[in-house]
Parts: C-alpha cells; sequence; structure tokens
C-alpha cells in the first residue's frame, strides 16, 4: 500500500498542439479508491499510463509513496493493472496468466501455486484454473484480469475502464464486486471510466478531467452537490444539471420573463462583471405549478416508473437567455405528470441553487 | 467453407417448391448455419486433388519401371517391382544419402535461421518505437526488388575467398534471413499482436527479451509455421545457388538430382526414382507443419 501523488505532471504528444494531461496535481491517499472520470480524449486513460510507465512524462513528477517513478519502467512501479480489453495471453491458462508475474519474480513454485488459488477462491475461478481464455466468457474473463493484478499484492491497483465490455447488468454486479474486492484488501486504486455513475457509485474520491485540465476532485456527494464550474456541473448527474445564462436583476437571474431569486452576495459576485449571470438546478430541485414561476412548455414526457422526466423549452424567452443544456429537465411525480404541451411554471428551490460566474464558469458561492 | 448446392428449405410453401424442384437447385444459405457440401463441391475438390496428386504419383510409377517400359505407348499407369532396384542404382550413380543429410543440414539451418531472425525484426518493426523504423523497413523492403542474380557473382567472389567453396555454410549463411519474411512477420504482427498485451507483459515485470518469447513467439506460431514451410520448401529446392557454389562430392538434393542419368539416352527410370527419395523429407515436413497452422489461437486474447 501506498500514496499516489502527481505533481504537475504533464504529457504532450508529439504533433499534438495541446497536451493530453495539462500539469495534473493529484494526491491520492494510501488504501483510498480514486475514479478519473471524463469525456472522451479527456486525458484521464494517459493519466492512468503514466503511472503505470507506460507513457512519458514529460514535464513533473509521479510518486508512488516516497519513491520517484517518474522515470522508472513499470516493472519497478509495483503496480498491477486491469486493461479494457483484459490482454490475457491467450496461449496460457488462466492460472498461467495469474501466475506469470509471479514466475518472472523468481516466486517459488508452491508460493505461486498458493497465492493463484487464493485469488482463484476470492473470485470463484476455482474451476476455471486450467481453462484458456478463449473458452471464458466475457465476465470471467474480466475476472482472471482481476486476479492477475490481485496475486502480484502490488502497491497500487489501476484499472482502465475494466466494466467497459460487459453488458449492463453484468457491469452493475460487478462493479460492485469491484468496490468491495478493493475495501477488502485496502489497496490504493485509480481507476478510470467515462461512466459517471460507476464514479459516483465506486470512487471514494472522483476526480473530473476535461481537456487533459482536472476540475475537481471530491467526494461523490460533494461533486454533486458543490460542482466547482458548470462543466462538471452538467457532467455529474443523470439527467444532467439544467444550465441557464440570464441577465441578472434585482433579486435574481430573469428568466423566461420571470425572475428566479439568487441570494444578493452571490448575484452581486456572479454578476460583476458582465451584468450577466449562470445558474443551474438539478432536475429533481424544482417544484412544479408553483403559482409565480418561470413559464416553461413541456415538450416530452419520459415515465421511467418511479419518476417522470419533462423535457420543456422556455415559454416567453428573453433575448437575453441562453441554455447551455438543449432542453431544461425537470423530475417529478409520475402520476402527477403535466401533459406534452401544458404550459408550467417552474420554481427552484433556493438552496438547491447552484450559481456561476457567466464568464469563468467557477461557482460563487 | 462456401457450399454449392443444398436442398431447398422446408419453410417454401407449396407453388414455389414446385418452381424450385423445376429449376436447377439454388445455393441456400442459413445464417450462423454450416451447411454440407453438394456433389459439385466432392467433384471439383477430387479432380484438384488427382491434378495435384499425379505428379508424385506419376514419379513413384515411372520409377517403378524400366527406361523402356516408360518410353513404350500407352505408357504404363501401375507401379511395377522396380523401384528398389531403380533406387539402388541412383544411389550408387549419386550420394543421394548424403545429399538428403546435406539438404536436410541446410534447409534445416536456413528454415530455423530465417524464422528466428524474421520474427525477431518483425516483431521490432511491428511493435518497437525506434528512430527510423519506417526508413529501414522500406530499405528491407526494397532489397527484394534486387535480383538473386545480380549478386552471383560478388557473392562467388566472397565465398571463394573465404574457402567456402563446396562447403555447406557457403548455401546456408547468404539466406539466413529473408527481406519476405521480416515483412510477412511484421504484417502478422501488426495485426495480431494486440498492444496491450505487451503493455501487460511489461506491467508484469517483463524485460522485452523475456516478452517476446512468452509472448510474442507463442501468437506468432501460426505465421511461423507458415513461414518455416515456405523456406523449408524454398531451401530445400533452391538449384541456382547451390549448383554454383557445391560440388557433386558435397551435394545438397537438387545438385545430386542433376548428376543423375547421365548419358546420351538420360535413364528416367533412375532419375525419377532418385527424384521420389529426394521429395520424402519435403513431404514429412509438409504432414508435420501442416497441423501447426491453425487459425484461432488469438482467440479470447481480447474482447473482440
Amino acid at each position: 500500500m501506498a500514496t499516489v501523488t502527481f505533481e504537475q505532471a504533464t504529457r504532450i504528444y508529439p504533433r499534438a498542439d495541446r497536451p493530453a494531461v495539462d500539469t495534473l496535481d493529484l494526491a491520492i491517499g494510501d488504501g483510498e479508491l480514486l475514479v478519473l472520470v471524463g469525456p472522451s480524449g479527456c486525458g484521464k486513460s494517459t493519466s492512468l499510463r503514466m503511472l503505470a510507465g507506460l507513457e512519458e512524462v514529460d514535464a513533473g513528477s509521479i510518486r508512488i509513496g516516497d519513491r520517484d517513478v517518474t522515470d522508472s519502467p513499470p516493472k519497478d512501479r509495483d503496480i498491477a493493472m486491469v486493461f479494457q480489453n483484459y490482454a490475457l495471453y491467450p496461449h496460457m491458462t488462466v492460472a498461467e496468466n495469474m501466475g506469470f508475474a509471479l514466475r518472472i519474480a523468481g516466486v517459488g513454485k508452491a508460493d505461486i501455486g498458493r497465492r493463484v488459488a487464493e485469488a482463484a477462491r476470492i473470485l470463484d475461478l476455482e474451476p476455471y484454473l486450467a481453462r484458456r481464455p478463449k473458452a471464458l466468457s466475457g465476465g470471467q474473463r474480466q475476472r482472471v484480469a482481476m486476479g492477475r493484478a490481485i496475486v502480484r499484492q502490488p502497491q497500487v491497483f489501476l484499472m482502465d475502464e475494466p466494466l467497459s465490455n460487459l453488458d449492463a447488468k453484468l457491469r452493475v454486479q460487478t462493479r460492485t464486486q469491484i468496490a468491495a474486492l478493493q475495501r477488502r484488501l485496502v489497496v490504493t486504486t485509480v481507476y478510470v471510466t467515462h461512466d459517471q455513475v460507476e464514479a459516483m457509485t465506486m470512487g471514494d474520491r472522483v476526480a473530473v478531467l476535461k481537456d487533459g485540465v482536472l476540475q475537481q476532485c471530491d467526494a461523490p456527494g460533494t461533486l454533486y452537490d458543490r460542482p466547482a464550474n458548470t462543466f462538471v456541473a452538467g457532467f455529474i448527474g443523470s439527467p444532467a444539471m439544467n444550465v441557464v445564462t440570464g441577465p441578472g436583476v434585482d433579486g435574481g437571474v430573469r428568466l423566461g420573463g420571470a425572475v428566479l431569486p439568487v441570494p444578493r452576495e452571490r448575484l452581486a459576485r456572479a454578476s460583476a462583471g458582465s451584468g450577466r449571470i449562470t445558474v443551474g438546478f438539478r432536475p429533481e430541485a424544482v417544484d412544479l405549478r408553483a403559482g409565480d414561476g418561470v413559464p416553461v412548455v413541456v415538450d416530452v414526457v419520459e415515465q421511467l416508473g418511479s419518476d417522470a422526466c419533462l423535457y420543456a423549452t422556455l415559454g416567453a424567452a428573453d433575448d437575453g437567455d441562453v441554455l447551455h443544456t438543449a432542453d431544461l429537465v425537470v423530475r417529478t411525480e409520475p402520476r402527477s405528470a403535466p401533459a406534452v404541451g401544458e404550459p408550467v411554471t417552474l420554481r427552484v428551490r433556493e438552496d438547491h441553487l447552484h450559481v456561476f460566474d457567466p464568464v469563468t464558469q467557477l461557482r460563487v458561492d | 467453407m462456401t457450399t454449392l448446392a443444398t436442398p431447398p428449405e422446408e419453410s417454401v410453401d407449396a407453388p414455389a417448391r414446385t418452381v424450385a424442384s423445376a429449376a436447377p437447385r439454388r445455393r441456400r444459405r442459413r445464417a450462423g448455419r454450416v451447411t454440407a457440401a453438394g456433389p459439385l463441391t466432392y467433384l471439383l475438390l477430387a479432380l484438384t486433388t488427382l491434378v495435384s496428386v499425379f505428379p508424385l504419383y506419376w514419379t513413384m510409377v515411372a520409377g517403378s519401371h524400366t527406361n523402356a517400359e516408360i518410353a513404350a505407348t500407352p505408357p504404363p499407369f501401375l507401379p511395377d517391382a522396380d523401384l528398389f532396384t531403380n533406387i539402388g542404382r541412383a544411389m550408387e550413380e549419386a550420394p543421394i544419402g548424403l545429399a538428403i543429410v546435406n539438404s536436410v543440414v541446410v534447409a534445416g539451418c536456413i528454415t530455423v535461421g530465417t524464422v528466428l531472425c524474421c520474427t525477431l525484426a518483425g516483431f521490432a518493426f511491428a511493435k518497437l518505437r525506434f528512430r527510423g523504423n519506417g526508413v529501414l523497413l522500406g530499405l528491407v523492403i526494397g532489397t527484394m526488388m534486387v535480383p538473386t542474380q545480380l549478386a552471383i557473382i560478388p557473392l562467388f567472389i566472397l565465398i571463394a575467398e573465404l574457402q567456402w567453396v563446396d562447403h555447406l555454410q557457403a548455401v546456408v549463411l547468404p539466406t539466413l534471413v529473408s527481406a519476405f519474411g521480416v515483412f510477412f512477420m511484421r504484417q502478422f504482427l501488426t495485426q495480431a499482436l494486440p498492444d496491450e498485451l505487451l503493455e501487460a507483459g511489461r506491467v508484469d515485470g517483463a524485460s522485452t527479451w523475456r516478452i517476446f518469447w512468452s509472448i510474442v513467439v507463442p501468437v506468432a506460431r501460426p505465421a511461423m509455421a507458415v513461414l518455416a514451410m515456405l523456406t523449408f520448401l524454398t531451401a530445400w529446392n533452391d538449384f541456382f545457388w547451390p549448383i554454383i557454389a557445391l560440388t557433386t562430392n558435397n551435394p545438397t538434393v537438387q545438385v545430386a538430382l542433376a548428376g543423375l542419368g547421365g548419358g546420351y539416352v538420360p535413364d528416367r527410370a533412375v532419375i525419377m526414382a532418385g527424384t521420389l527419395v529426394g521429395t520424402l523429407p519435403v513431404l514429412v515436413v509438409f504432414v508435420v507443419l501442416g497441423k501447426q497452422i491453425v487459425g484461432g489461437i488469438m482467440q479470447g486474447a481480447v474482447k473482440g
């Protein structure tokens, strides 16, 4: 076990006009499960590969525990990695796959056998130890890849989208198992995914990246309740947060002809430069038909059983209104959901309103 | 495998069935189902096999008759009892036993050398990042455009200076690696060897050399078997350079066969008997390596 520290770590691919990972500063605690999440091309896999030693670090440094591993080859880093495609050796049996790293390290045969058997027991792989990867299902291959990492007893686990090749049901089941296993083994783990649900459910902390830049690194609850900027606000949560920019007026922001109340001191700070203000609210933080409120017209109603999602457009759009999302989304009781085409008013619960600076896109508290 | 004819489907309704039975049988396939081969397929396959096997059969027939019997009209079509007599005469006329041993040594060395060197070079060109990779590969492929004949005289002068004439190393060393083999292995490994496997090896602590032996070679085995077979056949059948570099005192099979059945009237029976003996080792190689060329070894390595 060990801590992992990225200090101003940067990776610039040859002939690229901007860094794939830009001055990343990240400290991962001992035994922590940190999830790196972000859209495609945000640099999350590159960051993981830099930590693994599979990608050069052009500037800055990476430390595992007290050791600076920036220039060390992968074999000297005491890490184990689970690849997106599993990368099992096709000509080796499950047991040989799991024991390969130990064999290279010169561990005795009896010891290898014991550790492989122990990992196989934990992962329910005992009946398959003599099989080759091609005779296993996707879920079993994924578990073998996990087993290959476990037997090493490394200081850090690295997982690069290990569930993306599984079907939806198996993915949910396996993500719970991985999280439970990690808590049981208490090994520092860096987990990469593009799926924000996976990130929120698994991580002790979640680091959100965009264009190679770290946007925010916090516990899942904090990330959801206090997003640091409009990108994190829109990326975390499903359906996404509604983010709207409008002119700041006395007492709030004018939206669709009505005024959405914003606390005075936040209003002053957010609209200081441009006189405009960006606000965000979660789909579930809205009361419908609350008398005075923002008028909208319902376009689509999605019935999900437990609740319903309304997709609506502003009823009387001002010239100054800018919707950052395609539609306003509201989550409501399925039985009392308004009909398509029905004009309704929205009222955002004040303590659930997020305020952002329209220029810097940063959160204003 | 494709099929040429299968019976009409049961699901065809009655009028359509009448039409189908009146018209010639058409090919039908069902997704995900292996259909049985029809009579036409068998006929074509049988004909192809006959055409392929006939030269070998004729070699045996001709090698088991006397020279006069072969020249008769119609020629004999069944083997006779003189095969071992003719083989014995061929062995007396030329050192065929020594030639076979020499050919096995020469073709074996060339095959092992070529497969090893070409797999190493192919791996480097396909998967290792180094400066000048593309230029070097271009140069290697470029050598394929230089005709062998062009290099024969300088090559002979070289081996003569080394006093290697009539020594087997004169035939082995110049062909220990082939540009075609390098290109062939590079193409195979580029497609068949996922980068993740190599990265998994590196994370598992393997050196590049260890990765080559433990991961690359097992994955490359089907291609290595094909390259080995092609190389062995080419080396075994090579005539042009061995007849220059060797003499009939220390020949390879092709050089020895060239010296058989000499005289005003070539003794075809002896030539054929010698050829038969010289062909057998090649057949053995085919049988042994044919089994190695099985695809599907990569199945299951990464999720497809």
